[in-house]
């Protein structure tokens, strides 16, 4: 490869997480019956008239924003025509001569580095159906149909799969970040296609290939990998490279040239005439700079600097947005900032995991998570009681304090009296025991401990108990 | 408001309505106006009305105006089955104003055309002479008024599609401001130029329905509401700018054009000639952006998800092909074909983008000639209605004649349609032409010739409400 350059250009579709499509009332739900979303606008049926969706303009310039675009002062849409049965109305309102932002650029860390790749636009269109083929026949389900999509156009400043993975799992995390877009590649609300060109070194761009359906950043990166080989071997045999557009095959880890005719279309784009162009106002531009949130890259640093984490800690806690909101509440209400981070990425985490539930939507608030680091902190409960506790939250929706009194047997450490009695009381009970460990039987020892945790249900630290018997015991 | 009383007369009693029903049907076999008369089905619609309101009237609506439940054919074997499952805006406001709309009736097809003769479902003739064609596309909705069928109908306007139908029927035609009455529910043929129009039997009606469609609407981004005070007309007196040069009109029309102008100055006025240049590029910068917005706008018939669907396709391609080349007739594929032409990538800036850029000059050209008058009177049609079959206008011909009416669709300017007189048996009008959102001037006007010639019904017209107007 040393002998090559390559070039690569992504073209990111993002679906915008507005309430409603981009051109119609209808609500958009991934996995939702087939044709339920749908309307007389989103079927394109005789008569009907699209209207732009306002929340979707504010966040593609939300997007232009945070890409250092020129925004546009007087946006419109166009016609993109084609025949495709998903499409209802057979052409696509989508923007061509004046996107919502121009120009632009992403820094993104790869490889240890800050790389720095170029934003050619960025502009607003709405999605088509889906096509289902069932044997001898096609199905269309249109609840896709007309949601907003925000395309995002680079330069062709990529130059390998892993710097292609790295600019989208950045980008990713940014849009997740501004609300603007959840990321999921899976279900398609994060979609990529690339264009990829190599040439020898220091010559400048190549033919260059499109690459479609790749569903996951791991697919973008294994795909660009394959075709930078698949093209550095047609220039070594001398093969003429083809301009074409490829798609990439998971299964068989490869490209392979699509089959249809559409290369040669002639779109016909003209401007739409039911959408007025949009000149954002001073409201609007304001309403943008409100809705903007600190960008990861930003954040990170911050974080690191103010809570003296180390880098894999602060990249956990930044990695989703609500993650990062829930630990500074944490900090914020007086937790321990080590101890709140440890029990966050530890425990914390695996129970959220376990349970399959979202960090900002649980009954542990950070007020009550705050609450529990501190009775860690000041040695009222120890270790196997605050896992106990955060279970416990989770399930009953109550604060820690409560949970502690109503538990009886849950009695805080500080109540070493109580302990103190309980051991005497078993020491009695068991003279065979005793007998053991003056003979230097340290199993008994350990019955004994079983016996002392299993009456106090575990609500001492262990530890604290072993001491204590061993002091009763005289040994 | 007598007619209004006849009108509930009509209506309200189970045997007078039968009457009206028999005596529309009986009536319709001659003239073809409707392609669906179900007044029952209208009156479940009507959701309103108060006194002074449109309560209890009946109208008519061109069948590429959405009606809930009715059918929305746009004169077309595509949507010949097709009923619509909502209704247009413009209609809502008219059901909300408690008017009933009677029934759907004819149009070229999709719009395109000036003589009805387009319509693949059903022949319309003129109520005055059955050898005529009633004009178009508007066809059924003139047909219906100058029958007195319906005090009033709703019709659309591309190119002159209300104003010379009307014109030819002897009624009035309203082809408002762009953007002045929600296009939501008009099936589109060229989104730019269209409006939904009135047509009407007299003034006052046309300006009751007016005020009552007219207004902003959220489903239609384009609709607008008139932005500060209407202009108050230049002098005290109205000026009137006329056209200095009048070329091709028929010996008729431009007679007819000449008396108007001399009852304009019986009324006071004051004529001032005009010349306007880019009169002469109107008609192929129309048909450009015209044929360039409906290639788009015509291409959701594929028969994926409503109307005919071929039965000879063997697959998603073939099954478009074959159900467009069975369902749209000659002039909607000619002008599918003329637009895809013009936005030929390569070829824009020579059609589609020239002629955007003599649209705004046209625009520029008026708005300076509004400088030294409040209205512009024009011809409406170089002839009266012509012959169906026979020695009749081409299709060329036609495109050629639509120069006087086409002004207001490029620039968005209102424009109405008046009767004047009739000649040889058949009617004759003018046009006025007002700036932006100056309906109300249209309306002065016309009621001030209104009280110098009160149009008649066709000879062919409805006995129940002959004598009441």
């Amino acid at each position: 490869m040393a002998a090559f350059d390559t070039f690569i250009g992504l073209e990111v579709h993002i679906h915008l997480l507005t309430k409603t499509k981009v051109f119609c009332d209808c609500a958009f739900e991934y996995g939702a019956p087939p044709n339920t979303h749908v309307c007389p606008v989103c079927l394109g049926y005789p008569g009907v008239l699209p209207t732009v969706n306002r929340e979707a303009l504010k966040f593609s310039y939300m997007v232009g924003e945070a890409l250092h675009c020129t925004p546009s002062e007087k946006t419109f849409f166009e016609r993109k025509n084609y025949f495709y049965p998903d499409m209802s109305k057979n052409y696509q309102i989508t923007q061509f001569q004046e996107p919502v932002g121009l120009g632009g650029y992403f820094e993104f860390k790869t490889q240890g580095k800050t790389k720095k790749i170029r934003i050619h636009d960025i502009h607003l269109e709405e999605d088509a159906g889906k096509m289902i083929h069932d044997g001898n026949r096609s199905l269309v389900d249109y609840n896709r149909a007309g949601t907003s999509l925000l395309e995002i156009v680079t330069e062709p400043d990529l130059s390998s799969g892993e710097e292609a993975e790295d600019f989208l799992q950045a980008f990713r995390q940014m849009v997740q970040y501004m609300g603007v877009c959840d990321g999921n590649m899976e279900e398609g609300s994060l979609r990529c296609d690339a264009n990829i060109s190599i040439n020898k070194k220091g010559k400048g761009l190549g033919t260059k290939v499109e690459i479609k359906n790749m569903n996951s950043s791991r697919n973008v990166r294994i795909a660009m990998r394959y075709e930078q080989r698949r093209q550095a071997r047609a220039k070594k045999t001398g093969t003429k490279i083809v301009q074409e557009t490829r798609l990439w095959d998971a299964e068989n880890k490869k490209t392979q040239k699509m089959r249809t005719k559409e290369a040669a279309h002639d779109y016909r784009y003209f401007p739409e005439p039911d959408i007025p162009p949009f000149i954002p106002d001073e409201q609007f531009k304001e309403a943008v700079r409100a809705a903007m949130v600190e960008l990861p890259a930003v954040r990170k640093e911050r974080m690191k600097g103010e809570y003296g984490l180390q880098n894999d800690m602060v990249d956990f806690l930044t990695a989703e947005k609500s993650r990062a909101d829930f630990y500074e509440k944490v900090i914020a209400s007086g937790a321990d900032k080590e101890t709140s981070a440890k029990w966050m990425k530890g425990e914390f985490t695996k129970l959220l995991s376990r349970e399959g539930l979202d960090i900002s939507t649980t009954n542990m608030t950070p007020q009550r998570f705050s609450d529990l680091m501190k009775l860690l902190g000041d040695g009222t409960i120890h270790a196997n009681i605050a896992k106990q506790i955060l279970e416990i939250i989770l399930e009953e929706d109550k604060d820690p304090s409560v949970i502690i009194s109503e538990r009886e047997l849950m009695r805080p450490a500080a109540d070493a009296s109580g302990l103190e009695n309980l051991i005497k009381e078993i020491i009695a009970l068991e003279p065979a025991a005793i007998a053991d460990i003056k003979e230097g039987n340290q199993k008994a020892i350990g019955f004994l401990m079983g016996k002392v945790m299993k009456e106090t249900k575990g609500s001492f630290d262990p530890a604290t108990v072993r001491a204590k018997l061993l002091e009763l015991l005289g040994i | 408001m007598a007619i209004d009383t006849k009108w509930s007369e009509i209506l309200n009693s189970s045997e007078n309505k039968g009457a009206y029903i028999k005596e529309v049907q009986d009536l319709d076999d001659e003239i073809g106006a409707f392609l669906q008369f179900d007044p029952d089905l209208g009156a479940a619609l009507t959701t309103g009305g108060s006194e002074n309101s449109l309560k209890g009237l009946p109208f008519a609506v061109k069948d590429n105006i959405a009606v809930k439940d009715f059918n929305l054919t746009c004169g077309s074997k595509i949507l010949e089955t097709f009923s619509s499952p909502y209704s247009a805006t413009a209609v809502k406001r008219l059901l909300e104003a408690g008017a009933i709309p009677v029934g759907k009736v004819n149009l070229d097809e999709f719009g395109m055309g000036s003589a009805t003769t387009n319509s693949a479902l059903r022949k319309t003739v003129n109520p005055w002479n059955p050898d005529r064609v009633p004009g178009g596309s508007s066809g059924g909705s003139a047909a219906a008024v100058a029958a007195g069928m319906v005090p009033f109908s709703l019709g659309s306007d591309t190119g002159g599609s209300v104003r010379q139908p009307a014109n030819f029927c002897g009624v009035y035609g309203l082809k408002p401001t762009y953007g002045a009455v929600s296009r939501y529910g008009l099936v589109a043929y060229a989104s730019s130029l269209e409006c939904i129009g009135i047509l009407s039997e007299s003034v006052d009606m046309m300006e009751r329905v007016y005020e009552t469609i007219k207004g902003s609407d959220p489903k239609d981004q384009t609709s607008r509401d008139a932005s500060g005070e209407i202009p108050d007309l230049h002098h005290e007196t109205m000026t009137i700018g006329v056209l200095e040069s009048t070329e091709g009109l028929d010996e008729e029309v431009a007679q007819a054009y000449e008396e108007a102008i001399n009852q304009c100055k019986s009324l006071g006025w004051n004529i001032l000639p005009v010349t306007i240049d880019s009169l002469n590029y109107v008609v192929p910068v129309y048909y450009t952006i015209a044929a360039a917005e409906a290639s788009a706008n015509l291409a959701r018939y594929t028969g994926v998800r409503y109307g005919h669907r071929s039965a000879q396709s063997t697959d998603v391609q073939s099954m478009t092909r074959e159900t467009r080349e069975e369902g749209f007739g000659s002039e909607v594929k000619s002008r599918i074909i003329l637009g895809t032409y013009v936005l030929r990538s390569g070829f824009q800036d020579q059609y589609y983008v020239r002629a955007q850029k003599i649209r705004t000059r046209i625009k520029m050209d008026l708005a300076e000639v509004y400088e030294k008058v409040d209205l512009l009177m024009m011809p409406v049609f170089p002839t009266q209605a012509f012959p169906a079959t026979g020695d009749s206008l081409t299709p060329f011909q036609q495109k050629l004649a639509d120069r006087y009416t086409i002004t207001a669709n490029l620039a968005g300017l209102p424009a109405m349609s008046v009767p004047t007189g009739v000649k040889n048996g058949l009617p004759v009008g003018v046009q006025f032409m007002a700036p932006e959102f100056c309906e109300t001037h249209l309306f002065k006007a016309a009621k001030a010739y209104e009280a110098i010639y009160r149009p008649q019904r066709a000879s062919k017209s409805l006995h129940l409400i002959q004598e009441v107007r």
